[in-house]
């Protein structure tokens, strides 16, 4: 019964209908796209339930469809851990002696949906499956195992869907071998049905050196990791798939019909490196790559892409490898095992909470596959982070790795190298400046071993196929700590990269010490009467500054700050309204960093940051979303933020994971979120937390903050200065209230966008207020900027403002304020 | 002639009262505002004011709904 009521506690994953505000930056999937990509038809399957008719009970309504009271039970259920339900619904009992081995079947073959501590569920969808085809696993293994593991009969709907989806997918391979295209697969009947269609025979290349082959088929051996190390992992553990195989089956099973299962879940694993011996080829041209691929999908014979690194003599190696004294961790390893499994290199996503070391998987891997690599990010700060992990972790010249960004664009010395750059630069189609215009022209010009997609979920499809098309690589890996998106368009990552490969629970982490563990708390706000009042009356785009502005929660968040400094916290307040983070930052004298912060002006403040023991707090909009590396930060206030977005509230979360002092007795981390009551915010609060329950985190709601009512010269604590804020916030334009119109983090590099809205407020001067005594220099130094010759002339709205400041003091507040008639004249420009 | 009104007392927290006055805008139903969290208003209209109040707020609760 347990089962029963958590799944119809379950909380829908996707939007509302009603208020579905997706991501902006995700919503930029080009439309005909998606009529492009091929997808095998088999993808868009769903097992469905049927209806039953079964003795319905007092409390059957409360479950609906979901009653599976008819399930019929097996004799020996207890020992057994999973349910499984018709619609593809997995549950597990996480208390379960095997449920640690269940975990890792179940992460192979299916989706997690929800993982708190005791009952985990996962969906069985045709791209989990896909993945499951695609690191070795067989059909019948995979039945074999869950109807071992299950208490119920695994229902027929699902067997369908397992095999339907198993059948075809991942059995046919296309491989990179001494820079030839192959087609392999173990099934030569597959082979000659492929054969047998026009196009693909049309493309294919025979040679004169495959003279055992009977039936025009190249037979040879199947490739294995024996040889092959991947850095970092200890030398004895030469392959990863059997020393995981040969623990899983020397596990102690603790009674006599567990073994039986154990016995499985490892030899599926065996089977496969035995089955896997003979594998039959052929041989397709290089130009024709992209139409078999194509055709093969609309033959629902998908294939996978994997490339034979170490047989690649064309192109260069690369003189890099681990440190001796780098060790990756056993998650990461696990990680790489599932990439590197067959000793080839195979396209796909790792999916690692935030700092949990992300960067350092993809160096290894760089590192096992040694070759030219490519990496791409999300902006111009994790282009230097990158880079500097690159030099920390490996013995990479310094003249080996390059960056290509809107500031510096320089080529590698030497036949091989790296190139770090971001998506937006990659993928540009605007004018380029002479230099980087030469940059992709080396960039498009060469073969790349590998490439490495940061941060792959905040990418729009579009600009990956941009990416893909143009950049020719070899191998590509995918690196998210969040794969989930508003709009659900996260499956189509699944055809432009690959499977998922791994990922890893978060609650495991954390529990071992690999990431922080964090407190989260929700904090309610009371709004004021009077906000409350106008809060009622405004439209919705105003209402959102009403509810970011609450007196209440700038008390709270003051309080907060005040409390966690004063226990040594080092803290990072989010507001994604850049008109309340301005507002917030100013009244309490704390630095900032927006959209249009300098780059100068950023590194400053987060170096302050981190060494300046004045400095302990920073405001950042959503630019320090991602790819900000903060470990000294162990605490986060989140102010406002952008509606709904789950996605947004795993990342945030992120920040403060990878604290440093997180192996400290007893050390928490504190994630608080400031809530106005009986506003919106509260409706999207609780949506946004859904992806970090589903990982098992638990909110604390506070509704009263112990001891603030104690706490003397709190801001805005007497009436008239509330007013005089509720005036500002009315007076406020309401495009103030817009959550997007700071940059978006993809177009961090593109140029122009330090001049970009240059009418708002001045940023960073408070800088040079709050700690300006500690930092030498000042901030007044030269600045660069783009803009147009008016703006240089200073026919902007800077000097618009200087000329009226005297008459607008009351508005000091709200620069910038046009008339709606100046309003037309500036929007025309 | 003396004319008698029936009435109620509701007390509620600084919020919900701002909800009460926004909606007494549309039809007065508030025969005395008393302090921050009491309003004194006119006893027919308790039930349409519970249902109107249960609205608004709900609008800002996120429903756990079931999936598919």
């Amino acid at each position: 019964m347990t089962v029963q009521v958590e799944h119809s506690n379950r909380r829908r994953r996707d939007d509302g209908p009603i208020h579905d505000i997706g991501e902006p930056e995700d919503q930029d999937i080009d439309e005909d796209f998606s009529d492009r990509l091929i997808v095998p038809k088999h993808a868009t399957m769903d097992a469905t339930a049927q209806a039953h008719n079964f003795q319905r009970d007092s409390v059957s309504y409360i479950f609906g469809d979901h009653d599976y009271t008819w399930l019929p039970l097996k004799q020996d259920h207890e020992s057994r851990p999973l349910w499984i339900t018709e619609d593809g619904h997995i549950i597990l009992e996480g208390f379960s002696p095997i449920a640690e081995k269940a975990i890792d079947f179940l992460i192979t073959i299916a989706e997690p949906v929800s993982r708190p501590s005791h009952i985990h569920e996962y969906k069985l969808t045709p791209y989990s499956l896909y993945a499951a085809v695609s690191v070795g696993l067989e059909t019948e293994d995979i039945i074999e195992v869950l109807s071992r593991l299950s208490k119920v009969p695994v229902p027929e709907s699902i067997l369908s869907l397992i095999r339907d989806c198993t059948l075809s997918y991942g059995k046919v391979k296309l491989v990179l071998k001494h820079n030839r295209y192959f087609v392999e697969s173990s099934h030569p009947e597959m082979l000659q049905t492929l054969l047998r269609d026009p196009v693909i025979k049309e493309s294919r290349l025979v040679g004169d050196e495959d003279p055992n082959s009977a039936e025009g088929l190249i037979t040879g051996k199947a490739p294995n990791a024996k040889d092959l190390t991947i850095p970092g992992i200890k030398k004895d553990v030469q392959d990863p798939n059997k020393a995981e195989a040969t623990a899983d089956a020397a596990t102690p099973a603790t009674a006599q019909g567990d073994e039986e299962i154990f016995a499985v879940v490892g030899l599926d694993r065996d089977d496969d490196d035995g089955e896997n011996d003979d594998v039959h080829s052929f041989e397709i041209s290089s130009t024709s790559v992209e139409t078999v691929k194509k055709r093969c999908n609309e033959l629902d014979y998908p294939m996978l892409e994997e490339y034979d690194f170490r047989n690649d003599t064309l192109n260069p190696d690369l003189e890099i490898d681990l440190k001796p004294i780098t060790v990756i961790r056993p998650y990461q390893e696990k990680s790489l095992s599932k990439m590197f499994g067959n000793g080839r290199a195979r396209s796909g996503i790792i999916v690692l909470p935030c700092g949990a070391g992300k960067t350092l998987v993809g160096i290894t891997a760089a590192c096992t596959v040694k070759k030219s690599t490519l990496v791409l990010c999300t902006s111009s700060v994790s282009v230097l982070q990158w880079k500097q992990q690159f030099l920390l972790w490996s013995n990479i010249k310094p003249h080996q790795i390059a960056m290509f960004t809107s500031d510096q664009k320089e080529k590698f010395l030497g036949a091989a190298g790296i190139v770090i750059s971001t998506y937006s630069m990659v993928a540009n189609t605007r004018n380029r400046s002479h230099d980087s215009q030469k940059m992709m022209n080396f960039l498009k010009s060469r073969e790349w071993g590998f490439l490495l997609l940061d941060e792959v979920h905040v990418v729009p499809a579009n600009m990956f196929r941009k990416v893909l098309t143009t950049i020719a690589a070899h191998a590509k890996l995918g690196l998210t700590a969040t794969l989930v998106r508003e709009d659900e368009k996260i499956d189509d990552l699944n055809f432009l990269i690959g499977p998922k490969l791994y990922e890893a629970n978060w609650m495991d982490l954390a529990s071992r010490g690999h990431i922080a563990n964090v407190q989260c708390a929700e904090v309610w706000c009371p709004m004021t009467p009077a906000f409350y009042r106008e809060y009622l009356r405004e439209n919705s785009r105003k209402r959102t500054l009403l509810y970011v502005m609450n007196p209440n929660k700038f008390q709270a968040c003051q309080y907060l700050i005040r409390y966690h400094e004063e226990r040594g916290d080092k803290i990072i307040v989010f507001s994604d309204n850049v008109f309340a983070l301005v507002a917030y930052a100013r009244k309490l004298e704390k630095p900032f960093i927006y959209g249009e912060t300098s780059q100068q002006e950023r590194v400053r403040i987060l170096q302050n940051f981190q060494h300046n023991p004045k400095i302990n707090t920073i405001f950042l909009s959503k630019v320090g979303d991602t790819s900000i590396d903060l470990p000294e930060a162990t605490c986060l206030i989140q102010v406002s933020s952008h509606y709904g977005s789950r996605r947004q509230e795993a990342q945030r979360l992120g920040r403060i994971l990878r604290a440093k002092r997180r192996n400290d007795e007893g050390f928490n981390a504190f994630f608080y979120s400031l809530v106005s009551k009986d506003t919106q915010e509260m409706y999207y609060s609780t949506k946004r937390q859904q992806f970090l329950i589903d990982q098992g985190y638990a909110f604390k709601v506070i509704t009263n903050l112990d001891g603030m009512d104690q706490e003397t010269d709190l801001v805005y604590s007497t009436a008239a200065e509330q007013l005089s804020l509720l005036q500002t916030v009315l007076l406020a334009r309401e495009s103030e209230a817009d959550l997007n119109d700071d940059v978006e983090p993809d177009a961090d590099d593109l140029t122009g966008n330090t001049s970009r809205r240059s009418g708002g407020v001045g940023g960073g001067s408070v800088l040079s207020r709050a700690g300006g005594s500690s930092i030498a220099g000042g901030s007044n130094g030269a600045k660069r900027s783009v803009g147009g010759l008016k703006s240089l002339s200073g026919g902007d709205q800077m000097a618009y403002i200087e000329y009226n400041k005297a008459v607008n003091l009351k508005e000091k507040d709200k620069k910038a304020d046009h008339h709606s008639l100046f309003k037309k004249f500036y929007n025309k420009k | 002639m003396v004319k008698a009104v029936k009435g109620v007392v509701v007390e509620c927290d600084t919020s919900v009262k701002q909800i009460i006055l926004g909606l007494n805008e549309k039809g007065q139903f508030i025969i005395e505002d008393l302090d921050d969290t009491h309003v004194f208003v006119d006893a027919s209209c308790v039930e349409q004011l519970r249902y109107d109040i249960d609205e608004i707020l709900n609008e800002n609760t996120y429903k756990v709904e079931e999936s598919k």
